[in-house]
């Protein structure tokens, strides 16, 4: 089963394309990212699946079903900014959540427990610092236990003590089934937290899949010797490579994931007389290949 | 509804605003009828006419369902003020997005505004019912139902300053910004009132139409022109001869505002990105 189903979503702002026909779908008990620079259209993607938006055209489902209110009483969600009555407690506002999701007050404790925030229960909202509203943001989605959690830049805000915190217990929620989608402009959450990821710039959907496959890591190789010209006559001989090209005065060879073999690489060149002066391996980190499907 | 309606009051009722704005009004009400109450007896006592006019005192059964009612008609801006403050609020700590978020359709929200609205009419309502019941009693008279059409005119006027603040709050957003658009707009419609009046006093002059006082049905000023303080039987101004449906008139033109007033909300909220 499939949380959320995007199908075709678009939505203009004037001139300004803030979505260009996006599509994607998060399967059952998933952490997916949604991945993007600002100003991508991850906030748009969620604020219209949550109702406050409205698509210029396209078609989204919850739970497989054409979206409802029902379902979204049934998913916690964080979106932007922490929004609650400022001259209201944590308790008053949670009360508020609580009712509009037709759940009983128990839970608030609870909740406000695993937030940290027990102890300014009763404290007015506007009294709280930055880290706290966004704590209190994430315990009011946590409310109910809903299987289904949505946290737009759930770090937002937080110290690294908190930021870590939230990671942990995003963990903790998806070791017991839940479903996270997380929007973030931070590669370094997406890559810690997420088993799922859709790449976002400027309204297009550049990427979508598992991390693994998204961000699958080829080897490449790098080679120099005095002769290049040589060098690189002699490498075309060797097999089962994916690209080589000169990048920089130095020679470079790709692979597929773990299949470069550097011994190998150099006994052969060794056997046909030539020394190598320079012989690497090298991963194309998580980072490059982001900067490469954004750039 | 009344889930909704609990919602809200879980909202409102640790609001400071809230208790001020509400005993401001109870109090205001009291104290201007009081003052309209003593003036007019210090009048009616002092004055050479005052024995011709001892007979009319205008917090008497049956006067004072209209006097109360057209007296208490100037205080509306408070429950008034209130609704743009509680609306435009969700505004700006963007609750309305997360209330929708959380899961209640985009009409319960807007839904439970207007409901909002009625509640403060008949609780205004009740409170002009009871002042009057009270200066009725007070000026020594027994009690009479005549002229309680007015209480009910009240009610629409009350209604028709609520639900156009639920209006301007839906299309401005901004609390201070709202609040100017409000006042500003009552002005502006006053000021073409006055002279939509002239022109029609100069047309029934010039006998080419007679059309009451046109300036009533402007929209806010259709539930206003229904409240008038009863005629002070010495004076004998009035808006002119006016055709004999003329309140039915400024009645429908009332109500039918008050229905575009609450489409155009609705329609508003329904539709726009929040």
């Amino acid at each position: 089963m499939a949380i959320l189903t995007v199908d075709n979503l678009k939505k203009d702002y004037g001139v300004i394309k803030a979505l260009k026909g996006v599509s994607f779908s998060v399967p059952t008990g998933c952490v997916f990212g949604i991945l993007g620079p600002n100003g991508s259209g991850k906030t748009t993607l969620l604020g219209i699946i949550m109702n406050v938006l409205k698509a210029t055209s396209g078609t989204y489902k919850l739970f497989d079903e054409a979206a409802t209110d029902a379902h979204r009483k049934k998913i916690g969600t964080l979106l932007e900014t922490p929004n609650f009555y400022h001259y209201l407690s944590a308790v008053q506002n949670l009360k508020i959540t609580a009712a509009i999701k037709g759940l009983g007050e128990e839970d608030i404790d609870n909740v406000l427990q695993t937030v940290d925030l027990l102890q300014r229960k009763h404290s007015p909202f506007s009294s709280y610092s930055l880290g706290m509203k966004q704590r209190l943001a994430i315990g009011a989605a946590l409310l109910g236990n809903p299987d289904v959690l949505v946290f737009d830049e759930p770090t937002n805000g937080l110290d690294p003590v908190g930021i870590a915190e939230i990671r942990s217990l995003i963990k903790t929620l998806s070791s017991k089934g839940k479903t996270i989608i997380m929007a973030s402009h931070l590669l370094d959450e997406v890559e810690k937290v997420c088993t799922h990821v859709a790449i976002l710039k400027k309204g297009d959907l550049l990427a979508f899949g598992s991390v693994k496959e998204v961000f699958e890591q080829n080897d490449i190789v790098q080679v120099e010797a005095t002769d290049r010209n040589a060098l690189k006559s002699l490498l075309m001989q060797l097999n089962n490579y994916n690209s080589l090209e000169e990048i920089n005065g130095i020679i470079e060879i790709g692979y597929n994931a773990g299949q470069a073999n550097l011994t190998a690489i150099n006994k052969f060149c060794f056997d046909n007389g030539i020394v190598l002066s320079h012989l690497q391996l090298k991963k194309s980190n998580f980072e490059s290949k982001f900067l490469e499907l954004t750039n | 509804m009344l889930n909704l309606l609990r919602i809200e009051w879980l909202k409102i009722k640790n609001y400071t605003a809230f208790k001020v704005l509400s005993i401001f009004f109870v109090i205001g009400v009291v104290l201007t009828n009081y003052i309209v109450y003593e003036v007019n007896k210090n009048i009616v006592g002092n004055s050479p006419g005052g024995l011709m006019l001892s007979s009319f005192n205008p917090y008497n059964f049956d006067n004072t369902w209209q006097s109360t009612s057209y007296a208490t008609g100037f205080l509306l801006i408070l429950p008034a003020m209130l609704i743009i403050i509680l609306i435009t609020n969700e505004y700006t700590f963007r609750t309305n997005r997360q209330n929708i978020i959380d899961g209640w359709s985009r009409n319960e929200f807007i839904t439970v505004k207007l409901l909002l609205a009625l509640i403060f009419a008949v609780v205004s309502t009740m409170i002009v019912f009871l002042t009057a019941f009270s200066f009725g009693l007070l000026s020594g008279t027994s009690l009479a139902w005549n002229g309680f059409s007015h209480v009910g005119f009240f009610f629409l006027k009350s209604l028709s300053y609520n639900v156009f603040a639920v209006l301007v709050s839906v299309l401005v957003k901004k609390t201070g910004f709202a609040i100017g658009v409000y006042f500003i707009y009552l002005g502006a419609e006053n000021i073409l009132s006055q002279i939509l009046d002239f022109w029609s006093i100069k047309l029934k002059a010039d006998h080419t139409a007679d059309l009451g006082s046109l300036g009533d049905y402007l929209p806010m000023n259709a539930s206003d022109g229904l409240l008038t303080f009863p005629d002070n039987p010495l004076k004998s101004f009035t808006k002119g001869v006016l055709p004999t449906d003329y309140t039915y008139i400024v009645l429908s033109f009332a109500i039918a505002y008050l229905l575009l007033f609450v489409w155009w909300s609705r329609a508003k909220y329904l539709k726009v990105d929040l």
